[in-house]
Order: structure tokens, then sequence, then C-alpha cells
């Protein structure tokens, strides 16, 4: 059951592998900036909003948060922890900050997760 | 090959695209890829709900309050039966799981305004929003400060963004829920006589819908607004 509690206990929580894109930076603003974009949102905006729905959808299902505790966690979260972060990629910071502090990724999996990814991507 | 022994036009060639991978990409994609393994949900689903978000956007329900203008029938079924006026336009509020999505009730209504009532939406517990018919909300619509100080202060969160309504018109506040969407009709401006479905449309702008803005002639964008971060969200 959500409380505001749940929401406010999730801001404490240190995940180095978030904390380490927040300190890379690289921001849809800065690298529409760089390369001469126009696109007002970055290419994976649309994707991330059906990652959202299909959370909400299996909200039920699993021991994930519920629409109002992701949205909660995600108002708390984006104005405190991640604050230098311009939206969507606070939403996005933010939603995988609740998924690892409620236990439903772990961090080190996660981690291994984002190296793998990228390698695969810059192959 | 030299430069210009091609026949392609320059102006046609493809635009600038961002050439390295950012982190916030491989991001998404390791939330997405985890959240399938673990069984969460399935690949079908998060293409399903992608695909529903790519296409979701303002323009049907522009559509409608256009022909709610230049028909009287038609603006009566927006009123009463919103969706099956939204059907109308295009928009099945039951996609797209047979039961509209996840966070989205089905209980929509349209607000119309009147020369001496202006309505204006907001979700004050979080970001509710009719999506289906008027897409993703903006990113000022989400923030803690638009959805906190409309509440309180209408006149004022509405006068930064350029919107001043004189004092004999009643501002009415519609707080969207988990239970119910809203989405406003405002009147046809002055100006707009014997314009057609399509140009109407064109002035009919999300900002017009949500009731942060007025319908004018010529005036064809939403409005640009600096949102500011909570101090206490």
């Amino acid at each position: 059951m959500s409380t505001t509690e749940d929401s406010a206990s999730i801001e404490p929580t240190i995940i180095e592998p978030l904390q380490n894109i927040v300190q890379r930076n690289q921001v849809w603003p800065v690298m529409a900036a760089k390369y001469g974009v126009e696109n007002p949102v970055p290419p994976w905006k649309t994707s991330l909003d059906g990652l959202c729905d299909a959370l909400d959808h299996a909200a039920c299902d699993a021991d994930i948060p519920s629409f109002k505790e992701r949205r909660d966690e995600e108002d708390v979260l984006s104005a405190t922890v991640y604050s230098s972060l311009p939206y969507p990629e606070s939403q996005l910071v933010s939603l995988a900050h609740s998924l690892v502090a409620r236990g439903v990724i772990d961090g080190a999996e996660l981690e291994r997760r984002l190296a793998t990814i990228r390698a695969r991507l810059e192959a | 090959m030299t430069d210009h022994d091609h026949d392609h036009d320059h102006d046609r060639t493809v635009k600038p695209m961002v050439d390295e991978i950012t982190d916030f990409e491989v991001l998404e994609i390791a939330l997405r890829e985890l959240c399938i393994e673990k069984g969460i949900f399935t690949l079908e689903d998060h293409r399903h709900f992608t695909e529903f978000a790519e296409q979701i956007g303002p323009t049907p329900a522009a559509r409608l309050v256009a022909r709610a203008w230049l028909n009287p029938e038609f603006k009566t079924l927006a009123l009463t039966d919103p969706m099956a006026a939204s059907k109308e336009v295009g928009v099945d509020w039951f996609e797209p799981t047979g039961w509209g999505t996840p966070s989205d009730f089905m209980a929509f209504q349209i607000l119309e305004n009147t020369p001496s009532l202006h309505h204006v939406i907001v979700c004050a517990l979080c970001s509710c929003y009719p999506r289906p018919i008027l897409g993703n909300s903006p990113e000022w619509y989400r923030t803690p400060n638009y959805r906190r100080r409309l509440v309180r202060s209408p006149r004022q969160v509405l006068s930064e963004f350029g919107l001043y309504l004189p004092d004999d018109v009643e501002v009415r506040v519609e707080d969207s829920n988990q239970k119910h969407r809203f989405m406003v009709m405002p009147m046809q401006p002055a100006g707009t006589e014997g314009w057609d479905e399509d140009q109407l449309v064109e002035i009919i702008t999300r900002d017009c819908l949500i009731g942060v803005a007025l319908p004018k002639a010529g005036v064809t964008t939403n409005v640009i607004t600096d949102t500011r971060p909570a101090v206490h969200p």
C-alpha cells in the first residue's frame, strides 16, 4: 500500500550508476546543441512512455511501484537527488532509482547491464 | 566521385543527428530489458504501449472542438457523450488495452467555456491528463509548481501564460484525478467566422484545450513557459 512515507524514504538512497550518469550529463539539450539537432525531446522518450505504461499495466501483479507511487517518487527525486537533470531525463533516472530502491532491479545488476548495452551499441 | 556528380537535392539530405550513445539511451534500454527478463511485462506489451505513445497527440481534440463549433448537433454529442464524440475524431478510449491506457481512466468530460465562465484543468495529485485525445502532457503540467499553485492562485498562474481574464469571468479549476479526465472546449474567437474545420483546427492549440490560453485567429503555437522547480514538492 502506498504512503507518502514510502516516497519520502526513497530519497536518501544513493545509487552509484545513476550518480555517474548524472555527472556525465549527456542530457538532450546538451546533445541537441552539440549536434545541431532540433527534436525537442530525446528519441528514447516514447519508449520510456511505453515502459511506464507497461509497468502501470503490470503494477497489480508484481512488486513494483503503482502509477501513483511512481509519480510521487518522480516528483520527490526530480526535486532533490536529480534536480540538475532536465525533463524527461529526470523522469527516466527517477524511475530507475525507484526500481532499484524497491529492489525490483539490483544496483549491481543494473551497472553490469549498462556496460553490456553500451558495448553492444558501440560495437 | 566529386562533390557534385550526383543528382540529389542537398536541401533534402538527412537532418543532423546525435552521433554518440548517451547514458540515458542506454539506461532506458537497460530498464526495459531487465523488466522483460524478470517477467514484469513482455516485449509485446512494451511495443504495444510504445506504438500507442507514438500516435497520440492534440490534433483529435482540436478537431473535436472545431467540429463542435461548426455543428451544434456534434457539440451536443461532445458535451453529453464525449466518448462517442471522441470516436468521431478517431479516438477510441478503450485503446490500447480494451480498458483504456493503464493510467488514464475512461470517465471523460468536456468542459464548455461561456462568456462568463472559463475552465482550466490540472492534476493536483500527479499528472492525470486526457492522453488518448490530447497526447502527452507538457512538462510544465507535470510540475508541482503548476499543480499546487493553479489550485490556490489560478488567475496569477494563468497570467504567467499571458492569459488575463476580466474579473467578471469566473475561473473554474477542474482537478483531474485517477477516475476522471477533462478537456476544455473554448469559445470560437472573433475573426474566424466562415472558417472551415481545418482552418479552425490550426488555432485550437493544446494550451487552449488545457485552458491556459484562448484560441485566437493567427495564433497556432503554444505558449513557451519557463517552469520553475518546486522548492518543496
